[in-house]
Order: structure tokens, then sequence, then C-alpha cells
């Protein structure tokens, strides 16, 4: 079992929620999201027991929302805008820049499982354009040196 | 008397001028060939005996889709796939028969992988009917080969027969 | 005709109606139609891909375009429901130049490999490409491709199940196969994963898609994303021809399309061709693959005839000569009753009744059944049991009722093409749906109550659902009065306890039964196969009579075989029903004087010695009679056993002589279903070695023995036409049965009951010969629940041996999550495994023990 005890209590809870079965798949799998940190195969068919909602339902809706992982990531998630605004002022670059520096190609995760590095859409924030969001925060008016500074303190800090 | 001279000038005046038009040949050009110990060229759109063809690492270009068998106006063509290793398609059987065979080209134009080609061959006679029946073996080119003929049309770009407004 | 009325009081109250105008006719359809089938009704074409009738409309491709005047756009008309006053013009520039856009968008990525997809000549996209699509391609950039790195390649194929393979570049997300297997098969295997333009469609993750109606998923593609293995790289539709067949497995005789080619004689698939009074267009997997046993290398051959102990092949002369001539000397001898003759209730109807002549007038005796496989048959004419067995049954009637109930039935092995219709009421029109069974079944997800009573109680269940109505007085109580009295036990909470169910769940079927306005009351084989039916079909029929379903619906035993309502009708029963019998006896000039005799009682009698011959024609009594120790034994006593097969079997093995038996899609032949329905299946190929059609064998013989059956084919046809026309439906009694049960304690060292039947995936013996039906399942396994695999400490796959009182076997374990209590099935199907050793013919719930084989 990779779920714990509370979160199957909690997905059961949930289901009870609603009219139709189907409507406590995207709750509960943000519940399992929260608790292990990203989806697999086998955590589907735990809720596909939990709930009694066919395995393969829960497969389908949870592929579907990109902002699931499917794979372990590293403890900090570096997004970096790849959209117009970013693009124009050097996100490309970054990207490169920061894969040279982790040593790792875009959407892999270094082997120390710290920094995982994915280039997303556009994160709403052009006017400070380069922009990334590590986990829930955003770095902005990015530029190499200022990178090198972000990511030591995250080092130093893990 | 008179025979003997009207005989006499025969010989003397009508064989020379026969056999004047021998010796003159003689020193032309001879319009026969020496067929089988030489072969007269075919011209380049001539319809012989079919060739298979290979892509350049030696695979068959045929993937036994039948659309030649489809096309084939005198049904001479039997053919059966089976599954690669890979699990592609390829040709298990491909059978000419040439007796029905009317050398019309039309599986060359239907061939949608540019397989099957009519050569320049026309050299088929056998002593037995089943040797009239051609097999893949038979018709697939070797490989490797030095030269190949039909290099310059296959992947030829498709031209276009209307545009699409032309359609609408 | 009862039904018949219904229908028109339906017709007459029927919903509000719509008209609207289509290409400038007008017409009237129901409320709810949509302009799709609207326009498909009057015969105009609309291009389609993700539109299925038999489904719920999703919109998916776009392809039925249509314009509707005064809408701003082009409509989707398969989701666009008509309404009153639209003028719909499906054929205007606007509409053309619609489906041209719809076309292209959808060859953007889609490979362009005709040349090698077995779709091609068949494929929807080619054929509406071809008709409504552009001449040329204005796309010059790289189609997206799955396989990685592989952009100049289209191949991509990857194995989903079995015997289906998909090909993700080819897939246009129509979603047809997706919803038709959550919606009309209710499996969860398949399904659409990831989004935007990398939407794949694929088996769920680490599953395989094998649920026993997969292979309609490859007939319903509108392109070649899914292929079927045994279609895959064999022949171009093209050259095939198309021979009209009927299924030969399963009782309800959908139509197939068998697809063969003539110069080599072989057949190449099979695919369905619907008919929505049966099939609705869908077929079970034991159907579309079965056939391939038919193309078998290792079928017999030739007639085998024992010499010295050894079979040796010989002529069909001889072998026939020595038939005839062992047969005669042994009616001179020790007299015709001494010949007992069993047959395959998955003959067509000219061979039955052949045989029954046969055996009948020229051999003269009354030995002579079908029913191989139902241990302990009753020994007279009008049982309880007969009389339900007889009973009418309309499978387009299972559409229509609001309460179902499947009594004793695993309806998804047993009769999967009425459980999609009882899917499909239970989806389309919120039937109600009960399973009451002895084990827990895979069906039962669509039931509202779920009734699993203790093995071995099955008329205390029946007898319960009574008194819960007489209690809660949901009967009339003038109709109820009597019952009471005749059967056990008192109440129904004493009755409810005995059977181990839940009074409840007892109540709220009681309550649907005598509130619902049609009810289906179907039974299956759990009760036809139980060595004490009469009881249980006794119970039934007073169920019936207190809650009046014959009055409201139907209520009926399904036949099992293809042609098992045939040989009923036929009166190839040792008492057939009065009319058949008279009939019969007019034609056959009389009747056979000495006791008839049964299956069991042939088997008996064998043992005896008092049987000394036996013709056994298209059966395997050896592996499918539920003793086989017991068969064995009688079989072995026999002088003289013929055997016709078309395989080698265990029966085949201990026969004189084996004469070799063509299959079904050898001859043409009729089948009767088990509605009562007369279909004729055409032959696809001619026989394939020297085989020989059942009927021919049988003429053969009985011409070898100067005694000729039939003076031509025409008086053959007729004597099969009027004994069909006999009624056979016997009446129900204007009586409440008897209905007394004394529980019988289980031994003490075998606890676990055992049920044995056929896998979804096979049916009877033949199908283990197919090599398509053995990619999904091809040894023996018990299945078990979960819980009890815990408690016995096993694993799905660990070998165990599972031990009776008759016997042992050795085979591996699958847990299956849908069953819930400590019953255990084998499905008796393979002869590597001799499940009905397991058996007793006399048990009524057969026990086991099992234990885990130390590697």
């Amino acid at each position: 079992m990779i779920l714990t005890e509370e979160s199957v209590k909690a997905i059961k809870e949930k289901v009870k929620l609603y009219p139709q079965r189907k409507s406590a798949i995207l709750p509960a799998l943000t519940i399992a999201y929260r608790q292990v940190g990203h989806l697999s195969d086998e955590i589907y068919q735990e809720i596909s027991r939990a709930t009694r909602i066919p395995y393969v339902e829960i497969a389908e809706a949870a592929t579907f929302y990109t902002m699931f992982p499917k794979a372990p990531r590293g403890k900090y998630l570096i997004q970096v805008c790849h959209n117009i605004s970013c693009a124009l002022l050097g996100a490309d670059s970054l990207i490169g820049y920061l894969e040279e520096k982790l040593g790792i190609k875009k959407g892999e995760t270094t082997p120390d499982n710290l920094f995982t590095l994915i280039s997303v859409e556009c994160l709403g924030s052009c006017a400070t354009a380069p922009m990334m969001q590590i986990n829930n925060d955003f770095y902005e008016n990015l530029t190499r040196a200022k990178v090198d500074e972000i990511l030591e303190e995250l080092k130093a800090k893990a | 008397m008179k025979e003997i001279f009207k005989a006499l000038g025969n010989v003397v005046i009508k064989m020379p001028q026969g056999f004047y038009v021998t010796f003159k040949h003689l020193f032309k050009k001879p319009v026969t060939l020496d067929y089988p110990r030489k072969k007269k060229p075919m011209a380049p759109r001539y319809r012989g005996k079919h060739y298979l063809e290979r892509y350049d690492d030696g695979t068959e270009r045929c993937v036994c889709c039948g659309l030649c068998a489809a096309a084939c106006p005198a049904d001479a063509i039997y053919m059966e796939p089976e599954e690669t290793e890979k699990g592609e398609r390829k040709a298990r059987v491909y059978e000419i028969n040439l007796l029905r065979c009317i050398f019309c080209g039309f599986c060359e134009e239907a061939c949608p992988e540019e397989a099957i080609f009519l050569g320049q061959e026309y050299e088929f006679s056998a002593d037995d009917r089943n040797k009239f029946i051609w097999t893949k073996e038979d018709m697939l080119v070797p490989h490797p080969r030095k030269d190949n003929p039909f290099k310059k049309i296959l992947r030829r770009v498709r031209k276009v027969y209307g545009t699409p407004e032309a359609t609408r | 005709m009862a039904t018949e009325t219904k229908k028109d009081t339906r017709t007459a109250q029927q919903a509000p109606t719509v008209t609207l105008t289509i290409d400038g006719q007008e017409v009237t359809v129901p409320k709810g139609t949509t302009v799709l089938e609207a326009a498909l009704g009057m015969g105009i074409h609309v291009p389609t891909f993700c539109w299925h009738p038999k489904l719920k409309s999703v919109g998916a491709c776009r392809m039925c375009y249509v314009e509707i005047e005064k809408m701003p756009k082009l409509a989707v008309s398969c989701a666009t429901e008509a309404m009153d006053g639209m003028v719909v013009h499906t054929d205007s520039d606007l509409v053309k130049r619609g489906r041209k856009a719809v076309i292209e968008f959808i060859l953007a990525n889609h490979p362009l490999d005709c040349p090698t997809c077995d779709k091609g000549g068949e494929c929807d996209l080619q054929d509406l490409t071809f008709k409504h699509g552009f001449d040329d391609s204005r796309y010059d950039f790289l189609k997206m491709r799955f396989t990685e790195g592989a952009v100049h390649t289209t191949f991509d194929d990857v194995r989903i199940g079995p015997e289906i393979i998909l090909n993700r570049n080819r897939c246009i997300l129509c979603y047809k196969c997706v919803r038709a297997n959550k919606e009309a098969f209710g499996e969860y295997d398949l399904g659409a994963f990831e989004r935007g333009n990398i939407t794949e469609i694929n088996a769920a993750p680490g599953r395989e898609v094998s649920n026993p109606f997969s292979g309609n998923l490859v007939e319903i593609c509108p392109v070649g994303a899914l292929t079927n293995t045994d279609w895959r790289y064999k022949i171009r539709v093209w050259l095939t021809k198309q021979a009209r067949s009927i299924c030969p497995f399963t009782s309800s005789g959908t139509n197939t399309l068998l697809w063969k080619e003539d110069h080599q004689q072989k057949i190449f698939r099979c695919t369905s061709r619907r008919n929505d009074d049966i099939d609705d267009g869908w077929i079970a997997d034991v159907t579309r693959y079965g056939w391939s046993y038919v193309m078998a290398e290792d079928r017999l051959q030739t007639p085998l005839v024992k010499k010295e102990g050894k079979q040796v092949p010989v002529s069909w002369e001889e072998a026939i000569d020595l038939v005839a001539r062992r047969l005669t000397e042994i009616d001179d001898t020790k007299g015709n009753v001494c010949i007992g003759g069993l047959i395959n209730p998955q003959l067509d109807n000219e061979s039955l009744h052949a045989f029954n002549k046969f055996m009948r007038v020229t051999i003269g005796a009354n030995n002579v059944d079908h029913r191989l496989d139902y241990p302990m048959l009753p020994a007279q004419g009008d049982t309880a049991y007969s009389i339900l067995s007889s009973q009418p049954f309309s499978i387009a009637d299972i559409d229509t009722s609001d309460v179902i109930v499947s009594f004793g039935s695993d309806m998804l092995k047993e009769h999967p093409n009425e459980y999609l219709r009882m899917r499909k009421a239970y989806m389309f029109r919120q039937a109600k749906v009960f399973t009451i069974n002895p084990y827990a079944v895979k069906n039962a997800d669509i039931a509202s109550v779920d009734v699993v009573y203790a093995p071995g109680t099955d008329e205390i269940v029946v007898n319960a659902i009574c008194l819960a109505a007489i209690e809660e007085k949901l009967v009339d109580a003038g109709r109820a009065a009597g019952l009471k009295d005749k059967i056990v036990p008192n109440s129904a909470a004493e009755a409810a306890e005995t059977a181990g169910v839940e009074l409840d769940d007892i109540k709220i079927i009681a309550r649907s039964l005598a509130d619902g306005k049609q009810v289906t009351f179907l039974v299956g084989e759990l009760v036809a196969r139980c060595a004490e039916r009469e009881p249980i079909a006794a119970a039934i029929a007073n169920l019936n009579r207190l809650f009046g379903l014959t009055d409201k619906g139907q209520v009926a035993r399904l036949a099992r075989y293809a042609n098992s309502k045939g040989a009923e009708k036929l009166g190839l029963t040792p008492f057939p029903a009065p009319e058949v019998k008279a009939k019969l006896e007019r034609i056959f000039g009389g009747w056979p004087e000495n006791e008839a005799l049964t299956t069991d009682k042939m088997l008996v009698q064998m043992n005896k010695e008092a049987i000394n011959a036996g013709l056994v024609v298209g059966a395997n009594p050896l592996l499918l009679y539920p003793d086989r120790e017991f068969a064995r034994e009688c079989l072995e006593r026999l002088d003289f056993l013929v055997v016709c097969d078309s395989f080698e079997t265990e029966t085949t093995a201990i026969a004189d002589v084996v004469l070799p038996l063509a299959s079904w899609a050898e001859y043409a032949g009729d089948y009767v279903n088990l509605e009562g329905r007369t279909q004729h299946a055409e032959a696809a190929i001619k026989p394939r070695f020297h085989s020989r059609p059942a009927l021919e064998i049988i003429e053969q013989l009985a011409r070898a023995m100067d005694k000729p059956l039939f003076e031509s084919a025409d008086e053959r046809r007729r004597e099969v036409a009027e004994v069909l026309a006999a009624q056979a439906v016997l009446p129900w009694p204007n009586d409440y049965f008897e209905v007394s049960f004394d529980n019988a304690a289980a031994d003490s060292e075998y606890t676990i009951p055992v049920f044995v039947g056929d896998d979804p995936h096979h049916a009877g013996h033949l199908t283990e010969k197919s090599p398509s039906l053995s990619n999904f399942v091809s040894e023996a396994y018990v299945e078990m629940s979960i819980e009890l695999a815990a408690k016995l400490d096993v694993k799905a796959g660990d070998s165990v041996r599972v031990e009776s009182e008759a016997g042992k076997v050795i085979v591996p374990v699958k847990v299956s999550d849908y069953l819930d209590t400590d019953a255990v099935f084998l499905p008796r199907n393979f002869s590597s495994a001799q499940v009905n050793s397991l058996l007793m013919r006399k048990k009524r719930v057969n026990r086991v023990k099992i234990t885990r084989v130390a590697d």
C-alpha cells in the first residue's frame, strides 16, 4: 500500500460528497498526489479499490491532467515559462543554462533528487519576464547570475 | 542458235546484274542481329519481364498490398502476405503467371511502394508450363547490385493532378 | 402474441413527435430523435465516423455536419436533436466544404499506409475520403508519430490484447471502441489517455484487452487502428467472399459472416451480421474467433477403425460397412434396444432429425438424447423442469423489460448475447436487474440487488421471494391461496436464513416482481445442470404463478447450445412434447416400444451391459459429462462404440470406429436458436480432408443397413419443417407445485463448493482447438475470491491440487475480485485438465478441498 490509511479514508469521504461516483476521481487524485508527490499505476489501483471506480477511468483522468506528475520528482520543481514574453527575453537560453548547470535535460531530475526541470506555458507574470516558478514561489526578472544565486540558496536549504 | 545467244546473254549480263545486289550488301552494315549472341537494346519504356525492387539496405519494397493484383486485367498475379519478425508486412508468395500476363504495366502503375517494374528482358521461353509461373525469387533483383536502371524514377516526386481549388 | 399487443399499446401512447424538413422532404419522427437518425431513416446518406447506432452520440469526429437554417454554423447532426420546423440541408455547398475540411483535419496526422493496413478496402476513412475529401493533400509537414524518433515510418503496432493489435498513428480518436467497451459491454480495460495531439487509445496501464467481447472493438473501428490477429496480413478484403452463417457456439444464434476465399478453400475471419432481433451487431469472442478450429491442421482426416487394439485409417466405404455390419449384428443377436445414441445439439436440424429417424426407425430403439452434460435427467416428459424449458422466450423483449431477473445463470459465460441485452436495458432504459446465483458472477455489477445464496438452497431462495410477497401482501390473496402450505419453510425470514441471504434483498426483489410492468425471468445452466433440478423448477413455476409473470413478460430456461432448442423441438429427447411426438409417430410410422432412456439411463444401462453399442455424434461425453469416471466406465464397457467428431478426443480414443465429422462451416444447415427461430447457415468451404457432415454419415449408414432414411432431400426438408411446426410449449399447470427441501450437510473434509462450466472464451469441447481462443485462455484454472486465496495462502498463478471425493486435478489459481464467497469455478473446456472428474452425477453440490502443490 502506497496510500496511507488516512488518505484512503479521506478519499472514501470524498466519494460520499457527490451524487455520481465518478466525480470523486479528481479530489481522490489530488489527495493521493498531496501525500505521495506523484501518481502511478499502483496508486490508480488503490484509488480504484477505495472508490470502486474502474481503474481505467482513474488512469484516463490522471493522464489527461498534465499537472499531476506521473513519475517521482525532485524536491524542487523548476518550471520555466517558455511562452512568448519570456521567450523574447531569453527563456530558451535560460533553459539551456539551467540544463547545463544542473547537468540534466528538460523533463529530468538530478541524481540527488533535488531538482526537476520542466518548461511550462505562461504563468501570468509576463511583466517580469523571463521568470520561473520553483514549487510554489515565483522567481522573476531572471538573469544567469540570479539563477546561480537561487540554486545555491536552495541547495544550501536542502 | 538464237536461244543459245539469249542464254549466253543472260549469263553474261543478268547474272552479274543479280549478283551486284548481293555483293553490294556484302559491304553494307547488316539489318539483322546476330541473335542470340547479340541483343537489340530495347526502348526505355519497353515492358518486359517484371522486377521486384529492393530498398538500398536490401529489404524488399513489396509489402504485398495486393493493388497490382487488383489492377491486373488478366488476373495474372497471386500473392500471400506474411508478418516479418518486426511485425511488418511482406510477401510470402508472389507469383506472376506469364502465360496470362499481357504486359500492360498496370501493376507498375498501381504499385504504391514502387516495388514492381516491367524491365527490358523479353526472353522467357520454356519447355514446361510450370516454368511460366514466376515466383518472388525469380523476380527480386539481386542485392547488392551495381547499377539500378530505375534509380532515377524511384522516389520521384508525384505530380499533382489538380489543385484543391480546381476540384471545388 | 401477448408481447405484440403490448408493443401496440406502447406505440399508441407514444411520446410526441416532431416534424422537420430534410433536403426538401418533410419527415415526422419521435421527439428525441437526432437529425442524423432522422436523415438516415429517410435513406439520406450522412457520413459518420464516431456514430454507432447502438451507442450514445458524442460528436467526436464532426463528420456528420449538416446545415440547419437559422443556425449560425454547421451543426453536428448526431448530437443535434430534431425539432419542429427545422429545415436541414445535408448536401449544400457549405456542408460539402465542411466535410472536406473535417476529412483534411483527420488526415493531417493519419498515416497513408493503406497498402500495409489490414483495414484497406473496407476502411470508412478511405471510403469517405474518396467520396467527400480533397483529391490531394496540402499537408507537407511531418506527421505526429507515437513511436519516438520514427518520423519517417508509420509502423507503430502494439499488441494490447491476445487478439488485438493497436496502431496509435492510425487512430482518429472517434472513441467508438472506448464507448462500446464501457456502454455496451461494461468492460473497463480500454481507455483514452493523455490529451491534445498525443491523446491515445490504449489498454489500461499494465492490463490487456481480453474481455469476452473485445473482438467487436476491432469490428467497429472506422480505421485500421485496431486490427485482429487472425486477420492480420492474411488476405485483402476484396479477394474474399462472405458466407452468411450462424454462431455454432452460443444458443442465441447470432448472425455472422464467414469471410472465405474459394480457391484456397480457407476461412479468414468471422464478423457480425447485425440482426436487431437477436444480436444488435455485437458478437461474443467465442463466436468471432471460434471458427478457427475449422482450419486446424490436427483435425481427423480419415475414418479410423480399431484393429488389434490400434486405430488405423481406413476408407469411408470400409468404415461405413463395418459400422452397418456390427450394428445389424448386435441388433440381431441382442436386440435393437441394445444400441444407444447420443448427439451433440450443435448440429443442424436435418442431421438431428436424420439421427432421430435412424435411431427410432432404422435401429428401432428409443435411446436417443442430446443432453450430454446434464446429470440425472427426469424420467418423464411433463415435469416442472420440462415445462420451464419449453417456455417461449424472446431476446428483443429483454430490451423493453423493466425488471430483469437472472436466476442461477452465469450469463456472461453461458449467454453472452442475452447478457448484453440485459446490460442495454439497464443502460438505456434504467431497467432493474437482479441476479440470484449460488456464487457471485461478473455480470452482477449492473444488478440493483445481487443475491448470492448458499449452494444447494436454490429452491429456498425462490420460495423466500414467494413468501416475502405473501407476507408483505404484494400479491392478490386469492392468487396466493394454497401456496404457503405447499412450500417450505414457513416464513420468508426463515427461508432467507436457510439460504444465507438478506431478507431485505428478497423483499426488494419480491416488490419489483410484483410492481414490474414487463418482467423477464431467466433461468440458467446452474439450475439446468443441478442434479436436483426438479424442485427448483417447481419453485420457479410457483413463483411464476404467484406473480403472474408469464402474463406480463417471460419466464424461461435458456437453451445452452446452438441447436438445443431445435433438438428439443425435433424430439431428440426420450420424451418429446406430446404434439411433437404425435407428428414424429406419424412420420416414423410408429414409435419404438422400449423404455425411453435419457443420457444417464443409457450410461447406467451400458454399465449393466444392457446396452452394447453406442453411437456418439459430434460430442465428447468424457470431457463434458459431469462425472468423468462413471462415463468412462460405462463407455468402456460397450462392445462397439462409434464416435463421429472433428478432432481426436478422449471419447474417440476409446472408440472402435471414429468417423471424421465436418464442422458447421463446411455444410449448409438450419439452426433453431433459443427463441425457436429457425435460421440458415451457408456453407463457407467444402468439408476439409475427408470429413463428412453428420447428415451424410447417418444417411449412408442407413443405406448400408438397407433401410434408407429419406426418399429425397425434399422429403427430408418437409419432415423437418413439419416437426418444427408442432407446438412444443408445454402449458403451466393450474396449481402450485409441492416443494420440499432437506438440507444436506456439507462433508467435513471437502468444504469448498465447486462449479464447473464454460470459460467466457470457450464453449463445448471444440473451441479448445481454436488457436485464437487459446490465445485468451488455453488451460484450465480454478477461479476463487481474494479472501479464499488469502485463506488458502495461494497467489494467482500458483498450482493447486483440487480434490473431491471423485477425483483430483492440478490447476493454476486465478483470483477474481468479483467473487466474494468460498465457491470456486473451474472451466470444463480443456482436455488437459479433467475437470469433470471432480464431479459426481448424483451430488447436488460438489465440494472440494484445495491444497497448494509444493514447487
